[in-house]
């Protein structure tokens, strides 16, 4: 029963506000890119709002076990240390304001942008730090839709649950489908990785965890072409990309990590992106557009990793902050 | 039993609810013996840390009470419990309408936390247009939510039930945590959390913007006033 009660309450420890229309910065999107923005932003004493539509913590807080996080040598909890983010965020004063963002616009003297809420209205802000994440690939199967939340799952920490001693596969083979796989064996009896390739892309130490792990196994240069089943998954069916082989894996449920999509639909035409919609930024983390500045996840970058992420957040608000002095300045 | 609440949670929501509570607020919690006929050998197991953690909870404000109904089946039929435990908000805002099967812990203790604030305010978060939507909804509306408690995305859709009973006592409001009921799980093909099922005939999984979610609901509802 340990573990069993939250380690962090979402509750904010504040009056309950009435959401003002004008900030100086504000950040979309709750993950650890967001947050860190939020923590620097609220000790320069900037007037912060942080606009999130889901949950705060982001993609990582459905991670069982952080690893590469520095400072906490037997792992963490995605969910614990967002948590601990959201906090330290909050009592440096950042607001927090649960809506989605539906567009931003600059304002025609260049003064402001206008950040377009579902049910807060227009919010006015003096900069804006874009921290939207990604969302999983969908498995790319004719089926999908049909079995999404009947058998194929997105979170493995949400699910895992559903399907003990039962036989799931994993499809991918980066860092988060092998975690995903080493968590999922404490409740499948079996776990068979479905991966395109004949190696792991995981880094090293999962790997290993994964290999020395007797329920994981493998079905290397394998890719997902069909889910079976009437009203639930009753197996994946396979192509081996080498052989053209088929083959029919028994599973009851298929748990996907094969990549992610950048959130940045909201800022389409005001910002530029690569051709699969990650935001490009300069050094500053400023991007094409003076005074918007993008972090984490939803950012053209090499890395995608919390730390990374909070290395971005911390940048761009102190980018931001000159941006802000600068156009005071009247420069 | 050892205590559930760490001291630093405690001394959080002793804060959170010296600030925010304004009225009481009656929590209401059925059990039944090991043997109950509502109970089932999976909810048996988390009936004692139940409510355990509702006594520690309560004992952090003098705004927040418990009572706790055992093998009481008049008292069942009076608030229309079908499974053991249920927990029932009670305030100024509810009418036996906001509701837990099985045990609000993990993320979801965030979800009971918000809730005893709501009712203790006598108001919810919703937005103006949703509230209006709501009252078009005339007759009985179960928003049944299941979860799990490792389902980071999982408060959201229970709070947004929660808080639409809130707003029209019409709708019931009720988290169903999935590990505990494995029958009313798989009753409704739930493989994946948060999943939403309105009167039996409506249904979507995952967490949904306010304005969707709201779509979901009134489809599912039987009685709407029509424009």
């Amino acid at each position: 029963m340990d573990d069993f009660f939250v380690a962090g309450l979402s509750t904010q420890d504040t009056e309950s506000k009435d959401v003002k229309n004008e900030y100086d910065i504000i950040i979309i999107g709750a993950g650890p890119g967001g947050l860190t923005a939020a923590i620097y932003a609220g000790r320069s004493r900037l007037d912060t709002a942080v606009i999130e539509k889901l949950a705060p913590g982001g993609q990582i807080a459905v991670s069982d076990r952080v690893d590469n996080y520095p400072g906490f040598p037997d792992g963490i909890s995605g969910e614990e240390l967002t948590k601990r983010m959201e906090k330290q965020a909050e009592k440096f004063g950042a607001e927090f304001i649960s809506d989605e963002v539906r567009s931003v616009n600059e304002s025609k003297t260049a003064n402001y942008f206008f950040v377009e809420t579902a049910s807060h209205g227009t919010i006015k802000a003096k900069s804006v730090i874009i921290a939207t994440g990604a969302d999983p690939v969908k498995l790319p199967v004719p089926e999908e839709e049909k079995f999404r939340g009947r058998g194929i799952s997105y979170c493995a920490t949400c699910d895992a649950a559903f399907f003990k001693d039962k036989v799931v596969a994993v499809v991918g083979g980066g860092d988060t489908a092998i975690a995903d796989a080493i968590y999922l064996t404490k409740f499948a009896k079996e776990v068979i990785v479905v991966h395109r390739r004949d190696q792991l892309r995981a880094v090293k130490a999962l790997q290993e965890e994964a290999f020395s792990n007797p329920k994981i196994k493998f079905q290397w240069d394998s890719i997902a072409i069909h889910v079976l089943g009437d009203n639930k998954v009753e197996g994946l069916e396979v192509e081996n990309v080498k052989t053209k082989e088929h083959t029919v894996l028994k599973v009851d449920g298929i748990f996907v990590a094969i990549g992610t999509v950048p959130n940045s639909n909201f800022v389409k035409g005001l910002v530029e992106t690569t051709d699969r919609g990650f935001i490009v930024t300069d050094k500053n983390r400023q991007t094409s557009k003076p005074g918007i500045f993008a972090v984490g996840d939803v950012r053209d970058t090499p890395l995608r990793q919390v730390v990374t992420a909070a290395g971005d957040g911390a940048i761009a608000e102190f980018s931001a902050e000159q941006y802000i002095k600068s156009k005071e300045r009247g420069v | 039993m050892e205590k559930l609440l760490k001291e630093n949670d405690e001394k959080y929501i002793k804060d959170l609810f010296e600030k925010r509570l304004k009225d009481p607020v009656e929590l209401v919690l059925f059990l039944e013996s090991e043997n109950g006929e509502k109970v089932n050998k999976f909810s048996a197991q988390y009936l004692p840390y139940t409510e355990e953690i509702l006594k520690e909870l309560v004992a952090l404000s003098d705004k927040v009470k418990l009572t706790v109904y055992k093998d009481n089946p008049e008292k069942e039929k009076e608030y229309g419990v079908t499974h053991i435990s249920a927990l029932f908000v009670e305030g100024k805002n509810t009418d036996k309408n906001v509701i837990y099967y099985g045990i609000p812990s993990g993320h979801e203790f965030s979800s009971l936390l918000e809730d005893i604030i709501d009712v203790s305010n006598g108001k919810t978060e919703l937005s103006t247009q949703t509230k209006l939507e709501l009252q078009k909804i005339t007759s009985s509306t179960e928003i049944l939510v299941f979860v799990t408690p490792t389902c980071p995305y999982c408060p959201r859709a229970v709070r947004t039930a929660h808080q639409m009973a809130m707003e029209n006592h019409n709708i019931k409001g009720i988290m169903i945590e999935a590990n505990e009921f494995p029958e009313w799980s798989k009753k409704y093909n739930v493989y994946a959390v948060p999943k939403v099922v309105i009167n039996d005939k409506e249904q979507f999984e995952g967490a949904l913007p306010e304005d969707e979610y709201l779509k979901h609901v009134i489809k599912g509802a039987v009685n709407i006033i029509l424009e």
